[in-house]
């Protein structure tokens, strides 16, 4: 196996092993990639104002629970400000939100339509996108995919365990 | 005087790799020209990342700092075999015949026998494991043991038993027992990322570097990228090629050119060349596989506990059944499936419901998840060809190559037919349908430059040769006149020994 711990994510991936994920407000995965300096200044959001930030996390909280912590709505505010169609929509979403009422109930009407196929409204839409874009960030965050769903994959086995199962 | 070598092979994957290997070690003076760099599949490609390790959640192909597979044109030394999924099937006589034995379509020039000892010995070479099925279409080869299906392969296998249908273990061209060479896999689920141990074949690990640190009069020259053959005396006599990182244009010469760039391009590289098409035919025929996607969750495995079954990825193939039952379309279709990585949960976007509720629900059905994927192929037909774009340039300035296709009414038929058993199959084995892939897909491209007996409907002769340039050869997937539903690599590796073989030979005898 060739030893990663000389370049700068290594060594990244080794310190925030033993604990610089507490030096901010940010998950464990987005120390990735990033100076200790820059993990200690924490990042604005670069598309989403910070009120429009604090209701897209309400949102993706509501969605899937705990995807907060795991570091979603930073990831959704990565690939919203890369894509000009999205944006266009997330501003639409959010002003409509901004006095539809209670968040969490007004998603569930969204959630169905969307679920059932009914998606030629414009909410549920943003709805479905904020769903993918949700759902996208959690399970590929650590917190989603290896200690949620419980990923054991990407290891190194003697041999290929034949299925003892009855089927 | 620049030097002329005996072989100037274009391309370096599992054609190229394999023609020029071969003719090395017959002792043959061989250039490779690759359009991309030299690639350590060791330490170049983020074979073991993970998608949280990354801002954008998916992982780039290669390492920070390291060049390759940036385009089409340059890829790297190994071609596609660097981040292949190694599956490795034989063609049978139906295939190589499939109009003498459903009508439609055209013949191969060769027959089934006329390829069996190469599959031999490339499989042998390489290292393919498989069982011993004994099917009439799917012809056994020299395996390797066969790897252990997963459970869930196990279970969609005793439900298509209820359908007569087999299910059998893959067969790839990875090693399941150690080579002196090379160790076994290890199961990691990374093989399209590139396999850092080379327990999966690659044409650089395997076939080229050992053939040059052998001593044999190998001579690999990546980032060279070819734009035209120079023809004089009705040969090839000059193979002109810019080098990739400073666009400095130069010439190759060679006694034999041999192309293989992987279908699509080395029929673009032909057109660029004005070369080889007194036919008519070269771009026409294009016939890449047709694909059909289904995701479902097996309802005995839901709620189960999460097992690692990530394994060399698909570990069971289905293959051809309907070819010797009543249908009515020619041909037939066969499917992978279950190689989705359990890391990819792209699912979970259109699985319905929120909260705490779906949160519970996707993690229930996360070990219960199969997808299966149809493979059938389409006849030529008038409308699917390969052509050059009349304005758009790659950044080389080399004009950009066109795909079109477009299935056929029996095509249609076959494509439906596939897409209806694929989800009675899953229903079989006690699979809830997630989604069904509602148009179809193309992969493994093939055609364009097909082998024929006559000169007037095709671009090669049935060695490979071109039909108008005596010392033109081509050795890719572009050749086939009829794909099969089966994944062409095999194929193309047991073709290009073939054609090394006749090259050396005609080399010999002073032909060339």
């Amino acid at each position: 196996m060739p030893s990663y711990s000389t370049d700068r994510r290594g060594a990244l991936k080794i310190l925030g092993a033993i604990g610089a994920s507490c030096v901010g407000p940010v998950a464990g995965d987005e120390l990735y990639g990033r100076t200790a300096d820059e993990v200690a200044t924490p990042v604005a959001p670069s598309f989403f104002t910070k009120t429009d930030f604090e209701t897209i996390s309400r949102v993706s909280e509501l969605i899937i629970p705990g995807a907060v912590s795991a570091g979603v709505p930073s990831y959704i505010d990565w690939v919203v400000s890369r894509n000009a169609a999205q944006q266009a929509l997330m501003t639409d979403g959010l002003r409509w939100l901004d006095g539809a009422g209670e968040l969490s109930v007004v998603l569930h009407p969204l959630c169905e339509a969307a679920d059932a196929g009914r998606t030629q409204g414009r909410m549920v839409q943003w709805f479905a996108l904020m769903k993918s874009l949700t759902a996208d960030g959690y399970y590929t965050s650590r917190v989603g995919l290896v200690e949620d769903l419980g990923y054991k994959g990407n290891t190194m086995m003697a041999s290929y365990p034949e299925c003892v199962h009855e089927h | 005087m620049r030097k002329i070598y005996d072989v100037v092979v274009i391309g370096s994957g599992a054609g190229g790799g394999t023609v020029s290997s071969r003719l090395a070690n017959l002792g043959a003076d061989v250039l490779v020209l690759e359009g991309g760099p030299k690639v350590n599949t060791r330490t170049d490609f983020n074979t073991h990342a993970m998608p949280f390790e990354f801002a954008s959640r998916s992982i780039p192909t290669m390492k920070p700092g390291k060049a390759g597979f940036d385009s089409e044109r340059s890829r790297g030394l190994g071609g596609k075999t660097m981040l292949w999924n190694a599956v490795a099937l034989r063609m049978s006589q139906r295939d190589f015949k499939g109009r003498q034995f459903d009508g439609d379509g055209v013949d191969w020039p060769i027959d089934y026998a006329d390829l069996a000892p190469f599959y031999d010995r490339i499989e042998r070479e390489v290292g393919v494991c498989g069982n011993l099925d004994h099917l009439e279409d799917l012809p056994d080869g020299i395996f390797l043991p066969p790897v252990p299906l997963k459970c869930t392969d196990k279970m969609i296998q005793a439900g298509a038993k209820t359908l007569d249908i087999p299910i059998i273990h893959v067969r790839k061209a990875t090693l399941s027992r150690p080579t002196p060479a090379r160790p076994s896999c290890h199961f990691c689920g990374n093989c399209m990322s590139g396999c850092d141990v080379v327990a999966k074949y690659n044409s650089a690990d395997v076939q080229m570097y050992p053939a040059v640190r052998a001593g044999k009069p190998l001579t690999l020259q990546p980032n060279s990228i070819v734009y035209e053959l120079g023809i004089s005396d009705g040969k090839v006599s000059e193979v002109r090629y810019l080098d990739r990182e400073t666009g400095k244009q130069n010439v190759a010469r060679g006694r034999v050119v041999v192309v293989a760039c992987a279908c699509v391009q080395s029929v673009a590289l032909l057109m660029m060349s004005g070369i080889a098409n007194s036919s008519g035919q070269l771009g026409k025929n294009f016939i890449p596989h047709i694909t059909c996607g289904v995701e479902a969750f097996l309802e005995p495995q839901i709620g189960k506990p999460v097992v690692n079954d990530e394994g060399f990825l698909d570990h069971a193939y289905l293959p051809s059944f309907m070819h010797s039952r009543k249908r009515d379309y020619p041909r037939s279709f066969g499917a992978q499936f279950n190689y989705q990585n359990r890391r990819s949960v792209g699912w979970a976007r259109s699985f319905p419901g929120m909260g705490q509720a779906y949160k519970d629900a996707v993690r229930a059905h996360y070990p219960a998840y199969v997808t299966l994927n149809g493979y059938t192929e389409m006849l030529p037909n008038e409308k699917s060809f390969i052509d050059l774009d009349p304005v758009l340039k790659d950044a080389y300035g080399i004009p950009l190559a066109r795909r079109h296709w477009s299935l056929s009414e029996s095509d249609w038929a076959r494509y439906n037919d596939m897409k209806e058993w694929n989800q009675r199959i899953l229903k079989s084995a006690q699979g809830k349908i997630h989604s069904v892939n509602q148009h179809p897909e193309t992969n493994h491209e093939i055609g364009g430059c097909r082998m024929g007996s006559d000169p007037k409907t095709s671009v090669l002769d049935a060695s490979c040769r071109a039909h108008d340039v005596p010392n033109l050869y081509v050795a890719d997937a572009s050749v086939f006149p009829n794909a099969s539903e089966k994944n062409p690599t095999l194929t193309i590796m047991a073709l290009g020994l073939r054609t090394a073989e006749t090259i050396a030979d005609r080399l010999k005898k002073g032909e060339v």
